[in-house]
């Protein structure tokens, strides 16, 4: 019954959108009422989905939508978990912005466009065709820019909104081309081999893809994907089109969290997932992930390490994140095929819920002490219980805190343990150790950060006199729900694997699930992740509660290390400056401006055209002023030309 | 049912009576009722169109002067609906955009509606001397806007304007006349219809008259759309046109020389004598078209000019379509005609607005203008994404459908003109940046939001963009039979071994 309504998960918000942005103001608490039940609905409509489907249905519905394109809805067990995922955190973050941001005069506009944003994340998620998946993508693109420029009259937030935008453009366009790509090949298969689509499918639908992967030639399946890739290293922000990222927080903290969490930058890794058919028949594309997923994970982290930026720290995390996921998507891809794709949205999934919960907590004492700089709060924890706590929640499961023999543990626990240990046994059937490497360094990272921003905001005495007090419930609530799915999600770790597992196979697609031959890592490999996040913590402790070390002789600007790290290895210096500014608008644009009006127009037509014709309509003005009679003597110019022309040519 | 005549002429007694009124409100009165009536019919036109067929419809023909073997003979297909379409959406939307006009109202509005005859005439007449003389009157007007109501530097404008594209037509004459003559010599019969002439072109002789006759028409075109390198006119008269004038040129004149590819290029491509290397002419056109544009307007400091440059970056795609000669990519370069008018007109009227209110165009000298023009601030953020090719908006199909299906035949070309694809976005976020967001600029004291009608003509603009983005169908399957047909000359010219 679910299922005939299975569009108004997207048309819903689309609704609200409309309303909300036009009519706004008369409704309850500044528009944000419409937004929320619409939301609820579509997570309603999800999750009566999910019952009904469970545990092998799919939802297919399809409509000609021009040529041989069309419109339609794919919801198997990848979509639906996502489907859940989005609208409920959405949702939770939704009730949140309430109370975040009741004093912004701005909030029809704001709740209009979270509403859109989480719409276009719902509409990629369920798309059946990449085409229709690009163009929700885009739109999803559109809504972050507006909303990270929400505060449109700053102007670091109008030059963050501009940057999110043309960096992930340039992973978008990448994608585009990826499609174009397809197209031709699948055109071209059609034509000239025995492939066919079946009776009332089309050619982009993930099916006919799929269908056709064995007829597209390894080379073209290889620049698909990576082409494809491209497009989620944009919008997931993985190396080296992750800049986009930590500047997008300057829009108001809900945002933040709806980028990070639900509605945007898991985009990349769900693209990742939906055509994993295509990525695992290309094994260099799948390195590819790999490497570049490992490295994020590495290389967000260190930065992660130095930002005073309460919600920097977390961007530059939520960085790392993706790269796990990356990192999943391509080494267990390898080793064990269609479960990588479960391993790694169940990481998405349990990070959208601390992920969430961390920024919301930010966002909680942001709104409390009136400021985002680390360095200027502190003990925090006697005023803002709730809030401390549930980041501590938050913080443990984001460090991957549990027991690794007995099975328990935060959500980050399971989900992360199992991109480490695929990533150990990718370099143990290899014997390329490299991921993994990565992957523990990472994780001893991960930890050490969290735990800085933990103790930096919430431990040792009040460094200003600021009253901060505890948020209202209509945000603790969402903070306290978030905070028992980070503890709890992870349980469901065995079920989730199961229920992906044949995903694909759903689709007549035959991907196989590898055990691994028999493997049975050593103690020490099961221990390490969780020994290297207690070390973590242990150190964070010491440097920024117990202060045993004076953390004054290291940060300063002698030191180069420091320096590159909170420079960001001056990546926002190369994108924007010297990219964006010197190379672009400055040597292309300008030189061509130059060829325009100095070549173009001042030599050859001010020159010739000008000069002759001008002066020619000086001796006629002295005739007789007028421009009729330029316009006349033009013609006359031209009937006469005609004649001599016709002349020659013998008439 | 004379309903092409009767399209054509109410504007043109609508264009008469606006120039005898007295007052602003008498003129702009005729000028909307003159122009709506149109509108009527061609929305008439859009609904009992036979689609699927490649023959003229609504055909309807009066002798004028036999001897010379010209007629007023007038039709539609699906090459030229959705311009007649355009045409009859833009002008209206135009006289209410310019609803406050108060400087010698009735011979603005007159020349508005002239410039609706023309442009209407242009792409329905199916003689090819009478489409010439319809070529030349879109002319005259718009010399007038320009140089009546124009900037400070209207002047030199207007003129580098008329002796462009005067230049172009009398080359296009030219090659005309000489179709003309060519096909007395062959048949004996004078006779200027277009679909005969366009036949007896693969009869000319000698195969350096062939495609000197060719050039001469892709010259009158290119300069018309405007083509690098022959697009210097186009920044130039957009800075100094009013508003309206812009509009109308931007929005329906550059189609002009757009339909004439559709029109008279494709079906005369295949028969010339060196068929490959002008399509790669062609294609090297468009593809420099594009991305000169992008990289021009990244320079512009006048909000105006840029949009102008954007215009050059985005009709380089229709000569791209035309020139990889797949039925898709043609069908794609023919809706992005059609979409290019509803967008630039949105932009166009958003520097109208801007230029009214803060006093200046320059964007650096503009600066959170969204803060005291929320309205506004809405209507040209859909435009811009529009503009920049944005899904659900009608200029992403256009593209997505040239891009793709040119690639069967222009690879290299596509990829080059994909680079375009985030410096298009960048100037034109930047510009958005500059001048509607950051802190506002007090020196430019208190402004006020657009005029309610001129929202109102932008918000139609603005919505018609999203539905026909939404359902391009409506208007791709019209074109799509003629595409089919230029596509099969095409293979016609590769049986005759002309290109492989």
């Amino acid at each position: 019954m679910f299922s005939d309504y299975a569009a108004l998960i997207v048309l819903l918000p689309v609704l609200a959108f409309v309303l909300t942005l036009f009519f706004g103001k008369k409704f309850p608490s500044g528009g944000a009422a419409l937004p929320i039940a619409a939301i609820a609905g579509s997570f309603i409509i999800s999750f009566g989905i999910f019952l009904e489907i469970y545990p092998h249905g799919t939802v297919q519905q399809s409509m000609q939508w021009f040529s041989t394109l069309n419109f339609g809805i794919l919801i198997d067990p990848l979509a639906v978990v996502m489907l859940m995922m989005v609208s409920f955190v959405s949702l939770l973050i939704h009730i949140y912005a309430v109370g975040y941001m009741s004093h912004d005069t701005g909030k029809p506009r704001y709740f209009a466009e979270t509403s859109l944003f989480t719409a276009a994340m719902l509409a990629v998620v369920l798309s059946d065709n990449i085409l229709q998946f690009f163009m929700a993508w885009e739109v999803v693109g559109l809504c972050s820019y507006l909303l990270i420029g929400f505060w449109f009259h700053k102007p670091t937030a109008a030059a963050a909104a501009k940057k999110a935008f043309l960096v992930t453009r340039v992973g978008d366009v990448l994608f585009l081309a990826g499609i174009v790509l397809l197209y031709v090949n699948m055109t071209n298969i059609l034509a000239n081999t025995g492939f066919s689509l079946e009776p009332g499918n089309f050619m982009l639908q993930f099916k006919s893809m799929f269908a056709a992967i064995p007829y597209i030639a390894p080379t073209q399946l290889t620049i698909i994907t990576l082409l494809f890739f491209g497009g989620a290293v944009g919008k997931s922000g993985q190396f080296p089109l992750h800049g986009w990222l930590p500047d997008a927080m300057e829009g108001p903290t809900t945002v933040s969290a709806l980028i990070h969490a639900a509605t945007m930058v898991t985009a990349g890794v769900y693209l990742v997932a939906r055509t994993f058919p295509m990525f695992v028949e290309a094994p260099n594309a799948l390195l590819v992930v790999a490497y570049v997923g490992g490295f994020t994970a590495l290389f967000a982290a260190t930065m992660g390490l130095v930002m005073n930026d309460i919600k920097r720290v977390l961007a530059y995390s939520t960085v790392s994140q993706l790269g796990y996921m990356m990192l999943a998507l391509g080494t267990a891809g390898m080793v064990l095929g269609a479960k990588a794709v479960g391993i790694s949205m169940f990481h998405l999934l349990s990070h959208a819920f601390f992920k969430a919960l961390l920024f919301l907590c930010a966002g909680s004492v942001i709104h409390a002490v009136g400021t985002n700089d680390l360095r200027e709060m502190g003990g925090l924890f006697g005023k803002m219980k709730i809030t401390a706590t549930t980041m501590f929640i938050a913080a443990l499961a984001l460090g991957g805190f549990g027991i690794p023999g007995l099975h328990i543990g935060t959500a980050g626990f399971f989900s992360k343990d199992a991109i480490i240990e695929g990533a150990y046994e990718y370099g143990h059937v290899t014997g390329d150790m490299i991921p993994y490497v990565f992957s523990i360094i990472a994780a001893l990272l991960t930890s050490i950060y969290i735990f800085r921003l933990w103790f930096m905001a919430f431990s040792g005495k009040p460094r200003q006199d600021r009253h901060a007090h505890e948020s209202p419930k209509v945000m603790t609530i969402p903070l306290i729900i978030l905070a028992l799915f980070a503890l709890f999600f992870g349980f469901s770790q065995a079920g989730f694997y199961g229920y992906l597992e044949t995903n694909f196979e759903l689709m007549g697609v035959e991907i196989g699930v590898h055990e691994g031959e028999a493997l049975h890592p050593s103690t020490l490999i099961l221990w390490l992740p969780i020994i290297v996040g207690v070390l973590g913590l242990v150190i964070s402790y010491l440097i920024y509660n117990r202060r045993i070390l004076d953390m004054s002789r290291i940060v300063t600007r002698r030191n180069p290390v420091y320096q590159i790290l909170l420079n960001r290895y001056y990546e926002p210096r190369l994108s924007s400056y010297v990219i964006g500014e010197k190379l672009t608008h400055g040597v292309v644009a300008m030189s061509g401006e130059f060829f325009d009006r100095k070549i173009i127009d001042g030599l050859v037509i001010d020159n010739i055209i000008s000069r002759t014709l001008l002066s020619l309509g000086d001796v006629i003005k002295k005739l007789q002023t007028g421009v009729v009679r330029n316009y006349a003597s033009v013609t006359l110019l031209g009937v006469g030309l005609l004649i001599i022309l016709l002349r020659i040519g013998g008439m | 049912m004379a309903l092409i005549s009767l399209m054509i002429l109410v504007p043109l007694l609508g264009a008469i009576i606006a120039f005898l009124t007295k007052t602003r409100q008498q003129a702009r009165a005729v000028a909307l009722i003159a122009s709506v009536i149109p509108l009527v019919i061609s929305l008439f036109l859009f609904t009992y169109f036979n689609r699927g067929v490649t023959a003229i419809q609504f055909y309807e023909a009066y002798p004028w002067i036999q001897s010379l073997g010209i007629s007023l003979s007038f039709g539609i297909d699906g090459v030229s609906l959705p311009l007649v379409l355009l045409s009859t959406i833009i002008i209206p939307l135009t006289v209410i955009f310019a609803w406050g006009e108060t400087e010698q109202a009735n011979k603005f509005y007159g020349l508005i509606l002239l410039e609706l005859v023309g442009v209407l005439g242009v792409f329905t007449s199916l003689d090819f001397f009478v489409f010439y003389i319809f070529w030349e009157v879109v002319l005259i007007p718009m010399y007038f806007l320009i140089s009546i109501w124009g900037g400070p530097r209207k002047d030199y404008a207007a003129i580098k304007f008329f002796i462009y594209t005067h230049v172009a037509s009398l080359v296009m004459l030219l090659a005309i006349f000489t179709l003309y003559f060519n096909a007395f010599q062959v048949s004996g019969v004078l006779n200027f219809d277009m679909q005969y002439l366009l036949k007896s072109y693969s009869l000319i002789g000698s195969p350096l008259l062939k495609d000197v006759v060719f050039l001469g028409l892709l010259f009158g075109f290119l300069v018309k759309m405007p083509a690098v390198p022959f697009h210097t006119w186009l920044p130039d008269a957009h800075v100094e046109a009013p508003t309206a004038g812009s509009v109308i040129l931007a929005a329906l004149l550059l189609k002009m020389g757009g339909y004439g590819l559709f029109r008279v290029i494709l079906p005369t491509l295949p028969f010339t004598a060196s068929t490959g290397l002008l399509i790669t002419l062609m294609a090297v056109i468009g593809v420099v078209s594009i991305l000169y544009g992008t990289f021009l307007a990244l320079a512009q400091r006048d909000l105006k000019k840029m949009v102008a440059y954007s215009s050059i970056s985005h009709m380089g795609y229709v000569t791209l379509g035309a020139a990889a000669l797949v039925p898709l990519s043609i069908s794609g370069a023919m809706f992005q005609q059609f979409s290019h008018g509803l967008i630039t007109g949105v932009l166009f009227m958003s520097c109208g607005v801007i230029q009214h209110s803060a006093g200046t165009r320059i964007i650096h000298e503009l600066g959170g203008l969204a803060k005291h023009m929320p309205k506004l601030a809405l209507v040209m953020m859909a435009g811009f994404m529009a503009s920049l090719g944005l899904p659900g908006m009608s200029g992403f199909v256009a593209e997505f459908l040239v891009l793709v299906n040119s690639y069967f035949t222009l690879p290299t070309f596509v990829i080059l003109a994909l680079f375009s694809i985030v410096f298009t976005a960048a100037y034109h976020l930047w510009a958005m940046q500059r001048a509607m967001f950051g802190a506002y600029n007090e020196k430019l004291g208190h402004i006020h939001d657009g005029a309610n009608y001129e929202i109102f003509a932008m918000g139609v603009l603005v919505l018609l963009v999203i539905y026909f983005g939404l359902n391009p169908g409506s208007v791709l399957n019209m074109m799509t039979a003629n595409a089919e047909h230029l596509d099969r000359l095409l293979r016609f010219a590769v049986l005759r071994g002309v290109i492989t």
